[in-house]
């Protein structure tokens, strides 16, 4: 079973080394000398991404072993390139990687079995929505760029909706599970499309409401969309009917309409999307730029430190596909893309392999987290979809948004592991000795 | 610094990103392909590979038999009065496979007929490609599939 070890380990090894060697060129391209600080910066990678392989071989075993290198690699080329934009933000970025590491060692250590995490579906209900409303208390919440998701505690502030969106990730799970068998009978038929009972609607009107508010009250487009998709695909998933997916498209519809037509930042979004050359030196400016960065880049880049990622807006938030796409070219943005669909298909394996139902929509949830939250910010980004700004998970700078990954990614190994619990020990004990 | 010489080192940089991917897709592929050749460490309680087909007085269907994989072909589990088939170690049959449940499926004998039981395993238990539900009767030479193992009734 250490074989997978062995293979993450490897994978890490060379995790670290592509990291340094593109810290390295990004100092080289810059400044022309090699960066002061080379042994020690590897030094520390190393020793940090061993201490998790290290975390892993000893809590969760048999975990799967791509998941945790592709979480170190995009953290890693993330570091790379906000170091390259900005120093200060490079030091604590640094910061928040160990206590990323930290929390999901800490995660693995306490979580010992996820499932049972479902018993405290309620409590994890009321922690989700007081983290997303938090930013909304008058004297702790902040707007920062337009939007509401910041809480302050002294000098410290936070995003609580990077915790809340894991909290309502674990409550959407077990209280699926709960009523699945009901939200998957049909009561009546509409042409081809069998639908549930009207009032199973509830909890889905329910959700569609509290991404509304977020929406409205917080102007955090990113969030509402996030929380919503999750919530219709773990109805999917959960009761295996498509006419969730039908009704929610329907919903996303309606409240994608009367956004646009009620609030101008949403509607500024839409047109911007369309057109961003009409606007280029005002709204459209940082859309405009990330496509010059994108263009300029073409398809190997200019090489890291030989670009100028720093013209864009919130290039180490928000925008750092665009600085990797303007230094590492379409190969290098490929790469990024690719390790989140490495990762999203490790978390789709974990779903079809879990032993319980709430193990599956889980692990499904979480990896729609993370995969719709990438999906929306590199199609931002590259204009596929309206930009709606999300951190792009590991690679951005930000520490709740890191922190939370982690912590995230943390229960998805947790899971692959396959606990050896003592239920299963005791049922088979039970069978043999039935059969002695 | 030259930029040639920056341009080269560049290359090398994404082919080691894209060496990393190649060797993730390695072991994303030995994770989905079932049932490694190596099948560990750990001794299944059966005999060594040996085909049984004894004759005497016995009752039929005293024996599982793997059809498949082919690298452990043959390989006989006798039927005691209850036998279970599962990845946890504690399994009468254990089954080094991922689509496997931990205690997936038991096999018993009721009133001197044989049956084979599901006990609700997430990816099923499949009687000659028929998805089973509850129990149901075993008779020779019915092909029970668990995961990518195909076991067969033998007298």
């Amino acid at each position: 079973m250490n074989a997978r070890r062995t293979t993450e380990l490897g994978l890490i090894v060379l995790g670290a080394v592509i990291t340094a060697g593109l810290y390295t060129l990004a100092t080289l391209g810059r400044t022309a000398s090699l960066p002061a600080n080379l042994v020690p910066f590897l030094v520390a990678i190393v020793a940090l991404l061993v201490a998790a392989h290290v975390a892993t071989r000893r809590l969760a075993p048999n975990a799967d072993p791509t998941l945790l290198p592709l979480a170190a690699l995009l953290n890693g080329i993330g570091y790379v390139f906000i170091a390259r934009i900005n120093q200060d933000l490079a030091a604590l970025q640094a910061t928040w990687t160990l206590v990323g590491v930290g929390a999901y060692v800490a995660t693995l250590a306490v979580v010992r079995r996820v499932r049972d995490l479902e018993q405290y579906r309620y409590t994890f209900m009321l922690i989700g929505i007081g983290l997303l409303l938090l930013p909304l208390v008058p004297v702790l919440g902040r707007t920062i760029n337009g939007a509401r998701i910041w809480v302050s505690f002294g000098p410290l502030n936070f995003q609580p909706g990077e915790f809340a969106k894991i909290a309502l990730g674990v409550f959407f799970a077990s209280y699926l599970v709960e009523r699945r068998e009901l939200l998957g009978v049909a009561a009546r038929r509409i042409g081809p499309i069998s639908l549930p009972e009207l009032r199973h609607f509830g909890p889905v009107l329910l959700a569609w409401g509290v991404s509304v508010v977020v929406m409205v009250s917080e102007r955090d487009l990113g969030s509402s969309l996030l929380f919503f998709a999750l919530f219709i695909v773990l109805l999917w998933v959960a009761t295996e009917r498509a006419s969730y997916l039908a009704v929610g498209g329907v919903l996303f519809m309606a409240g994608a309409l009367f956004a646009i037509a009620s609030f101008q930042h949403v509607a500024d979004r839409v047109s911007v999307w369309f057109d961003p050359w009409s606007v280029a030196d005002s709204k459209g400016f940082q859309v405009v730029q990330a496509t010059f960065a994108l263009a300029w880049g073409g398809i190997a880049g200019t090489g890291p430190g030989l670009g100028s990622p720093g013209r864009i807006p919130a290039a180490t938030t928000d925008f750092i596909y665009a600085a990797i796409g303007e230094e590492l070219g379409l190969l290098g943005a490929a790469a990024v893309l690719m390790a989140f669909l490495l990762m999203a298909g490790a978390g789709f394996r974990i779903a079809t392999r879990a032993e319980r139902p709430f193990e599956t929509l889980l692990a499904t949830g979480l990896t729609t987290i993370l995969a719709v939250q990438a999906f929306i910010i590199m199609g931002g980004v590259t204009r596929l979809v309206p930009l709606t700004g999300v951190t792009l998970p590991f690679v951005s700078y930000g520490g709740s948004s890191l922190v939370a990954n982690y912590v995230l990614l943390a229960l998805l190994v947790r899971m692959s592991s396959g606990d050896m619990t003592t239920e299963a020990a005791e049922a088979i004990d039970e069978t043999t000795l039935r059969a002695a | 610094m030259p930029e040639p010489l920056l341009t080269l080192l560049k290359l090398c940089a994404l082919a080691l990103l894209y060496l990393f991917f190649i060797r993730v897709l390695r072991a994303v592929w030995a994770e989905v392909t079932p049932v490694r050749a190596a099948a560990g460490p750990v001794p299944t309680k059966a005999r060594p590979a040996r085909p049984s087909r004894r004759r005497g007085g016995r009752p039929p269907g005293d024996a599982l038999v793997v059809v498949e994989p082919r690298d452990r072909h043959g390989q006989t589990y006798p039927l005691a009065d209850e036998l279970t088939v599962g990845r946890a170690a504690g399994c009468t049959v254990t089954l080094d496979d991922t689509y496997v449940s931990q205690l997936h499926a038991r096999v018993f004998r009721r009133d001197g007929a044989l049956h084979v039981e599901d006990l609700g395993s997430t990816n099923g238990t499949y009687v000659n490609g028929q998805k089973l539900t509850g129990a149901a009767p075993l008779k020779r030479g019915d092909q029970v599939r668990i995961g990518s193992t195909v076991l067969e009734v033998d007298a």
